[in-house]
């Protein structure tokens, strides 16, 4: 089966017809994919893509469903992430995964087998050979982000690494940090190193890469040299291919707002993450708030009901100023939050959706033992109201699909009687028919009265549900668009940085 | 300041005791005198040795609570063999087995169920215990004899006895395996980081499985330890003894987060835990609040540790954010520049 495929000569790794599921959902569905000795491939694609999934099978975590890996022409079995290191691949994670009691040295040199002499003899030369001075001696706790990202490298070529995956290597790196970074990857380039370069940042991959991958649903596509494309381009090559890239001009009506006094007025505000951010969301209206995965959106949404600090600025709902107010206060004041991530934060998993769906009401429903025949009530009116399929209000909560849970979430939220409500992702991993329902759901608080900010990750989500939207972009807010000039390509385009300037009226 | 406070755990472990021992002397001055404080420091020994065992585990990022039921254990079978005569060496050799056996069991128990090391050793500690009322039909086992016992007044120069002595080179040798050897090295990696030591390669599962095996040992090494020492076995010999030498491991500057600390602390530790007892003593206090002290001091250091470290990790979380947002600013002055 092998000898059938032919792998081009300069290939350092090459994977052909990778696969993987899990259970039911299909995240690769069949990758080829070549990285040249010495070449930097610009990986990129939105959430749910399925880059990591890749990165992981590459490193030896996860097992393919189906196909193959090959190093330099040869088929690789890659079991575990010790075979991978040996083969000479290495992954510097987002996140760098340094022990933060042990000191630079300790943290390169450990895993190794070799005498500590010899190690330590081998990294003063590398240190010299690649013109690096660091002290190696501080404890890892110490260290900026960006020379945390240095040690993993050293790790990575100590262990001679002929393929280094880079996985957002400046999402948490400041200007000029990400400069030296540059240098750094021109370096290990002209040393024959090949680099896997994963990125949200398109403005990188014209700086960075000879090539350029985009993944979308599982699947390669587009790829090629980075000089045949515009940033325009790679843009569209991160939407759907069946979008029509056109506004939904006959029922666009741009919305006065005119003399209206917002539910949520945030003026100017920062805090740890995002910067001077300023938006208002009126009575009836869905804001969609757009953007990739670091952008700042889950940082704004969590500071302003009340979790993180408020550094400057104000938050206003129905103009009264509740500013850095505690979490109950925000309840209180008609605010509620649907968390990003459900099993993290979202449902109490070991309890049945009677009590999910009224655990934020309970003041209400009690003066000293709960009556159970309110919260029977309320609980039912949600289940109905919502379609939510379960066999009773005593089935656990961790037992039903993920759309359900979503709509009990949800429904727990409403139960409050919010006038304003953050919805986080809200139909991150369900399934269509419970997606629509959880759409008409939106839809119909709008229509209640109830003012809405929608963060999104998926652009056809904001397009299809928004009145006006705006784009985050390193923590702050880069572009606002009115309901005609929503479309996925817009959005895209501010959200990955690229500035047009179209409807930029912020 | 912070990483000072840190990097010199050990060295505030052993200024606390010489504070202890002077503040103390300066009550009742008979405290200082040279015999007091080798009594304090010999009567240690058990603690020491339990100790560093128990601080191999926290160092991995687990916990064991099973030690006082394996000491007792090890002791009341140990102690038994040598009342009916058996030889010393084939009693202690079926302690140091029953240690083993626990802590494998203990090791199973986490690395392979993934059973929480707390709920886990817990566990065991409840069944060792109704093993040795099983085991000793809940008698005392009395009449050791007097040649085994004398082995633990055996004096170097009339001041340290060959035990001690002997904790300390265990000491010596068990800071010198986990700092210059590599599986040493991978106890303090596993604790640190457990998914950064996965990455790498590191075999995980296997070091913590050594970690409660030889904490088991020396629970069972202690339980040998205390038959020569006490002279008899109580079915509740060793109960207690998990705070005793957890408490020793904290104040000796093991965090219990993992990863943090040095078998020496734990020695240290462990000699201020000794001392405490004959410390009430000494200011007119009954010896009945022992035990309160030390899960007073235990519970004191547990709390500044975790919020100087809930300080470290929100810091750093504020940065990593603050460079994100920075990056948008500096990044449109450098395209700026640029065009």
């Amino acid at each position: 089966m092998s000898e059938a495929i032919r792998l081009p000569e300069d290939a350092m790794l090459s994977v052909r017809g990778i696969t993987k599921a899990f259970g039911s959902n299909s995240v690769l569905k069949g990758i080829d994919m070549d990285i040249a000795k010495g070449s930097v491939v610009a990986l990129i694609g939105g959430n749910g893509a399925g880059k990591s999934t890749l990165v992981k099978i590459i490193m030896g975590i996860y097992q393919p469903d189906d196909g193959e890996v090959f190093l330099e022409g040869k088929a690789a079995k890659l079991g575990k992430p010790s075979a991978s290191l040996a083969a000479g691949i290495y992954l510097v994670p987002q996140e760098p995964m340094l022990f933060p009691n042990m000191t630079v040295e300790e943290n390169v040199l450990m895993g190794f087998m070799e005498k500590s002499s010899d190690l330590h003899r081998r990294l003063i030369t590398l240190l010299d050979h690649l013109g690096w001075k660091m002290d190696l001696s501080r404890k890892a706790a110490t260290l900026s982000i960006a020379e945390q990202q240095l040690v993993e490298l050293l790790r990575g070529l100590m262990r001679d690494a002929r393929l280094l995956i880079l996985d957002e290597p400046t999402s948490s790196l400041t200007f000029n940090e990400v400069q030296s970074l540059f240098k750094i990857v021109e370096d290990l380039k002209a040393k024959g190193i090949s680099i896997i370069y994963i990125t949200h940042r398109l403005t990188e991959v014209f700086q960075i890469a000879d090539r350029v991958l985009i993944m979308r649903d599982g699947m390669i596509t587009l790829n090629g040299p980075v000089s045949d494309f515009t940033r325009e381009m790679l843009v569209a090559g991160l939407l759907p291919s069946n979008v029509e890239i056109t506004n939904n001009q006959f029922s666009c009506k741009n919305v006065s707002y005119e003399g209206l006094q917002p539910a949520l007025s945030i003026e100017h505000l920062t805090g740890y993450g995002f910067s001077d951010v300023s938006l208002k969301v009126y009575p009836g209206e869905i804001l969609g708030l757009a953007g990739v995965v670091g952008a700042g959106r889950t940082e704004l949404a969590t500071t302003v009901f009340g979790r993180y600090p408020v550094i400057s600025g104000k938050v206003l709902i129905q103009g009264k100023d509740v500013t850095g107010l505690s979490t109950r206060k925000m309840l209180e004041a008609g605010l509620n939050y649907v968390a990003e991530d459900r099993f993290l934060n979202g449902i109490f998993r070991i309890s049945n959706v009677a009590a999910n769906t009224t655990a934020a009401n309970l003041d209400n429903m009690s003066k000293c033992f709960i009556n159970f025949r309110e919260e029977r009530r309320i609980t039912d009116k949600f289940i109905t109201a919502f379609r939510t399929k379960v066999t009773g209000q005593d089935q656990l909560i961790v037992s039903l699909s993920g759309g359900n849970q979503q709509k009990v979430v949800i429904a727990r939220c409403l139960s409050t009687g919010p006038k304003v409500l953050i919805l986080d992702e809200p139909t991150r991993g369900i399934d269509a028919a419970a997606r629509g329902d959880v759409y008409t759901i939106i839809e119909q608080l709008k229509e209640q009265g109830v003012a809405i900010l929608l963060i999104s990750s998926d652009m056809e989500e904001i397009v299809e549900l928004s009145d006006r939207a705006v784009t985050m972009y390193c923590g702050r807010i880069n572009h606002e668009f009115a309901k005609c000039d929503i479309s996925q390509d817009n959005l895209m385009a501010a959200a990955f940085g690229v500035a047009e300037g179209s409807a930029q009226n912020a | 300041m912070l990483k000072k406070l840190l990097h010199s755990r050990e060295i505030t472990a052993v200024a606390f005791i010489i504070l202890m021992f002077l503040g103390v002397g300066a009550i009742n001055p008979a405290f200082l005198s040279p015999g007091n404080i080798w009594l304090c420091l010999n009567s240690s020994v058990v603690y020491t040795v339990v100790a560093v065992g128990v601080a191999l585990v926290i160092i991995t990022g687990e916990i064991d609570v099973s030690v006082g039921a394996t000491l007792g254990m090890a002791a009341a079978v140990s102690g038994s063999m040598i009342r009916d005569g058996q030889p010393w060496l084939l009693a202690i050799g079926a302690a140091l087995a029953i240690g083993l056996a626990i802590g494998l069991i203990n090791g199973f128990g986490v690395t392979v169920l993934k059973i929480p090391s707390i709920i886990m050793t817990l566990g065991i500690n409840g069944i060792v215990r109704g093993l040795i009322y099983v085991y000793t039909n809940g008698k005392w086992v009395e009449n050791i004899p007097f040649d085994f016992k004398n082995l633990s007044q055996g004096r170097l120069f009339g001041s340290i006895t060959y035990f001690y002595l002997g904790a300390i080179l265990l000491i010596v040798g068990a800071h010198l395996i986990l700092t210059r050897t590599k599986r040493g090295r991978y106890m303090a990696a596993v604790g640190d980081n457990i998914g950064g030591a996965t990455l790498l390669g590191i075999p995980v599962d296997m070091t913590k499985f050594a970690s409660f095996a030889l904490c088991g040992i020396l629970a069972a090494v202690g339980g040998a330890l205390y038959v020569s020492r006490v002279g008899f076995v109580t079915p509740i010999a060793g109960n207690g003894y998990e705070m005793k030498v957890i408490a020793a491991c904290v104040l000796g500057g093991i965090s219990l987060t993992g990863g943090v600390g040095t078998v020496l602390g734990a020695g240290v530790g462990a000699a201020i835990m000794a001392s405490i007892s004959r410390v009430l003593v000494f200011i007119g206090f009954s010896s009945n609040y022992d035990d309160t002290i030390t899960g007073v001091l235990l519970i004191i250091i547990v709390v500044s540790d975790a919020l100087i470290r809930r300080r470290a990790v929100e810091q750093a979380r504020r940065l990593r954010l603050a460079a994100r947002t920075q990056h948008a600013t500096d990044g449109e002055k450098g395209a700026a520049a640029h065009e």
